[in-house]
């Protein structure tokens, strides 16, 4: 009994104690702070990169594309782990907008209603947020707010009766979905939080408020609203091609939606050649992907699939001699269902493409036969290793640089609780003489060490899971203060939050590693007290 | 002198020796020392600062040991096989300590260094239940030494003949079968002393074996017996 009262008791009379468990407090709350941060940022690179593409690709990495890829998708979408499959074509191209902005781009053609269901290409759209239904590839003109001559005028405050400039249909149904769709699960009205305000025009947008789909008519043109300028297909353009990110995370749109965009293209043959004449098309701006990975969102630039494979000349032909071309696409996107086993299902996948080759009823191109041959399916987190395998390793190294920080709060623990022991040398031999025995003053030190690892865990995952919780508006805070003190640059990482969740299993394992750690530093003390001789500690003077 | 002396010895010493080896120059603290204590008695051994008195009544009370010679306690031999454990548990027993310099815990309070003998015979399994048994006899023994009023008070707010006290009465709470006492009185003023002194015979008329080591003659005079040391041999009076 008298160990745990010894411990308890010295634990609250000998202040330097405290110095031990607030060097463990402070490395626990450090080793999960940054456990967390870097865990959570992980989690989103892995999850926008699941969310990119899809849980398995089919790719033959060449510029030319395979063949036979919706007799592929026909037959596995059979299979019952698959959910959906889609087409995607890639190229390159030049991108022009306005009289003033061009670059090379990357144009993707994929089949929208397709790959909103098999990846989260969806939820990166901007106005298809606020105006469901509306973001399409199909022909279109640019939206203009007018006047609707049948609408009531609206009162403002100071009893004024005005006109409000309305938006065409189907944009004006959408909107008004969208916010009681949105009303209804949140309480709160749909909001645009990530546009800075008054971006092309003052009077256009309002921070907090939905974006403006289109253009304005001048106001003393009391026209109703409507549509102009010439019919084009859609364009979906990557975020950053056509707005700033801010370093607060916002973007700054400077093109209104259903301006003119102008893609140049160059079709690559079968066999890889660059035909030499480039084909120029233009488009209307239909919205903006934001996937959170800089490097797609600042070169992507996507369009139909049929429209782009007709365009690269890539859809079904004829040959000189008569002979079938058959479509090319340059990958496959499939989505699974939950808990499927990817990797077999990649093999079986790839065995099916191969086996394609072996079919003698398909009089196959010995050109076709090269590209299917090259075909191969991997999971998406083989594809997206590049980008999920360097901050795996940093957040290894991070976690291992702070676990050796943390050796210095096992070695203070070790010091204060071997300096205590020095200094109660007598008292030991005291307990001694009473009938202690050397086992039991040991476990007392062993004790101390314990508790001062559960109390300096406790202090420690209290404020480490606080601090993380908070992690943004302590930010905000500093940023107040001083605004060089942003640590999390959102034009740096493509995250608008630093990740702010603790996981339970970083918790307990930090947690048991500290009190462990604690314990083992105690370990000196409680062997040099328990083999103390209560003769030579009672004559310590 | 009391009448409650039985003529069986509970503590028996045969030829304890003791030398410390310091370098090539040795030290022999004590040469064949033999006594026996008998229940209920009360033995003074006298001799002068240094000459081995503390190591005597350390190696008869199991707390160190001796190169040579045999202690036996009730019949069991104190330093035979396993004797580290075996000590302890004499000491945790059957043996309460009282030392010049009292010895108390500072971080604790008057009745919690009284109750730590109890607390370290007792597993904490079993505490619960005794808690109770154990406080009533803590402030039985604490009311017989004269500090009721003081339970809650630390060592460092107490006198040195009140801190003496508490460190008797913290050897006497678990009834120990022997008394062992190291100039219990020898950093004492002559009244504080006196009071000490009173105690421990009171006690003995109770019938509580006593060892005690005194360098005063006076104090010695009281007991039922006195041995000298002089030279690391003991002599009878
Ligand atoms: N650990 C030790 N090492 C060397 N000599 C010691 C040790 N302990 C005690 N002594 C010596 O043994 C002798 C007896 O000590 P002690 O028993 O304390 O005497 P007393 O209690 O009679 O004053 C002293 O001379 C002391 O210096
Ligand atoms: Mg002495």
């Amino acid at each position: 009994m008298y160990k745990l009262f010894l411990t308890l008791r010295y634990l609250r009379k000998r202040r330097i104690a405290f110095f031990a468990i607030g060097a463990v407090t402070l490395c626990v709350a450090m080793v999960l702070i940054v456990l967390s941060v870097m865990g959570g940022w992980l989690e989103q690179v892995m999850q926008r990169s699941r969310g990119l593409l899809g849980d398995i690709i089919v790719d033959n990495h060449t510029n030319s594309g395979f063949p036979l890829y919706d007799e592929f998708i026909t037959e596995i979408e059979k299979w019952p782990e698959v959910v959906k499959a889609t087409p995607v074509l890639y190229s390159y191209g030049l991108f022009q907008i306005g009289k003033t902005y061009n670059g090379t781009v990357r144009i993707v053609g994929i089949r929208l209603e397709e790959v909103f269901e098999v990846n989260a290409f969806k939820a990166s759209l901007f106005y298809e947020k606020f105006y469901p239904g509306t973001t399409r590839f199909g022909d279109q003109q640019q939206a203009v707010l007018g006047f609707d001559p049948d609408a009531p005028p609206v009162k403002s405050p100071e009893g004024d009766e005005f006109m409000m400039r309305e938006l065409p249909e189907p944009y004006r149904s959408a909107l008004s979905h969208a916010d009681q769709v949105h009303r209804e699960q949140t309480g709160q009205p749909l909001t645009d939080t990530d546009s800075v305000p008054d971006l092309v025009d003052d009077s256009r947008t309002h921070y907090g408020q939905p974006p403006i789909p289109g253009l304005f008519e001048l106001a003393e043109m009391r026209n109703p609203p409507g549509y102009e300028g010439d019919t084009l297909p859609g364009v979906i353009l990557g975020r950053d091609l056509i707005a700033e990110r801010q370093r607060d995370g916002r973007y700054e749109r400077f093109i209104p939606l259903g301006e003119v965009v102008r893609l140049t293209m160059v079709p690559i043959t079968e066999v890889g050649n660059v035909d030499p004449t480039p084909i120029k098309r233009q488009f209307r701006y239909a919205d903006d992907s934001r996937t959170g990975i800089y490097e797609i969102d600042s070169q992507h630039v996507y369009v139909d699939f049929g429209l782009m494979q007709q365009l690269l000349l890539m859809d079904e032909g004829k040959g000189v001699d008569g002979d079938v071309i058959p479509a090319r696409c340059s990958q496959i996107q499939i989505k699974t269902i939950d808990g499927a086993d990817t990797e077999a299902l990649a093999q079986r996948m790839e065995d099916l493409y191969l086996s394609y080759l072996e079919d003698p009823k398909r009089e196959l191109r010995p050109i076709d036969r090269d590209l299917i041959a090259r075909v191969q399916a991997v999971t998406w987190q083989r594809q997206q290793a590049h980008i999920i395998g360097p901050v795996q390793k940093e957040k290894a190294l991070m976690t291992i640089l702070f676990g050796i920080i943390s050796l210095v709060a096992v070695a203070l623990v070790l010091c204060i609780l071997y300096m205590i022991v020095l200094q109660k040398t007598r008292d030991i031999g005291i307990i001694k003489a009473i009938g202690g025995s050397s086992v039991g003053v040991a476990a007392v030190w062993v004790l101390y060490g314990l508790a001062v690892g559960v109390v300096g865990c406790a202090l420690g995952s209290a404020f480490g899971v606080w601090f993380v919780s908070n992690i943004n508006e302590i930010q905000d805070a500093l940023i107040a203060i001083n605004p060089a003190w942003r640590v999390w640059d959102m034009q740096v990482y493509s995250f608008d939050r630093i990740p702010s969740r603790v996981a339970t299993s970083d918790l307990i394992g930090v947690n048991a590693i500290g009190v462990l750690a604690a314990t083992v530093g105690s370990v000196a003390a409680a062997w040099r007290a328990g083999r103390m001789q209560p003769v030579e500690a009672l004559r310590d003077e | 002198m009391s009448n409650a002396t039985s003529d069986k010895p509970l503590l028996i010493a045969t030829g304890v020796s003791k030398h410390y080896q310091m370098g090539p120059s040795r030290l022999d603290v004590l040469k064949a020392c033999s006594l026996h204590v008998k229940r209920g008695e009360f033995v003074a051994i006298m001799g002068r600062s240094g000459s081995g008195k503390s190591t005597l009544l350390h190696i008869l009370g199991a707390l160190d040991t001796a190169q040579a010679g045999k202690v036996e306690f009730d019949g069991q031999d104190v330093f035979g096989a396993g004797s580290e454990r075996r000590r302890v548990r004499f000491r945790r027993n059957q043996f309460g300590f009282v030392f010049q310099f009292y010895h108390l815990l500072p971080e604790l309070t008057v009745l919690e260094n009284v109750l730590i003998t109890e607390m370290i015979r007792t597993p904490i399994a079993g505490w619960l239940a005794r808690r109770g048994d154990a406080r009533k006899r803590a402030l039985a023994i604490i009311d017989r030494v004269g500090l009721s009023a003081r339970i809650r008070h630390r060592p460092n707010e107490l006198s040195g003949g009140e801190r003496q006290r508490v460190a008797l009465a913290r050897a006497l709470v678990h009834q120990p079968a022997i008394l062992l006492a190291d100039e219990p009185t020898g950093n004492l003023d002559r009244e504080s002393g006196a009071g000490i002194l009173d105690l421990l015979l009171g006690l003995h008329g109770d019938g509580q074996t006593i060892v005690m080591v005194t360098h005063d003659k006076a104090v010695a005079d009281r007991a039922d017996r006195t041995l000298n040391l002089v030279d690391g041999r003991l002599r009878d009076e």
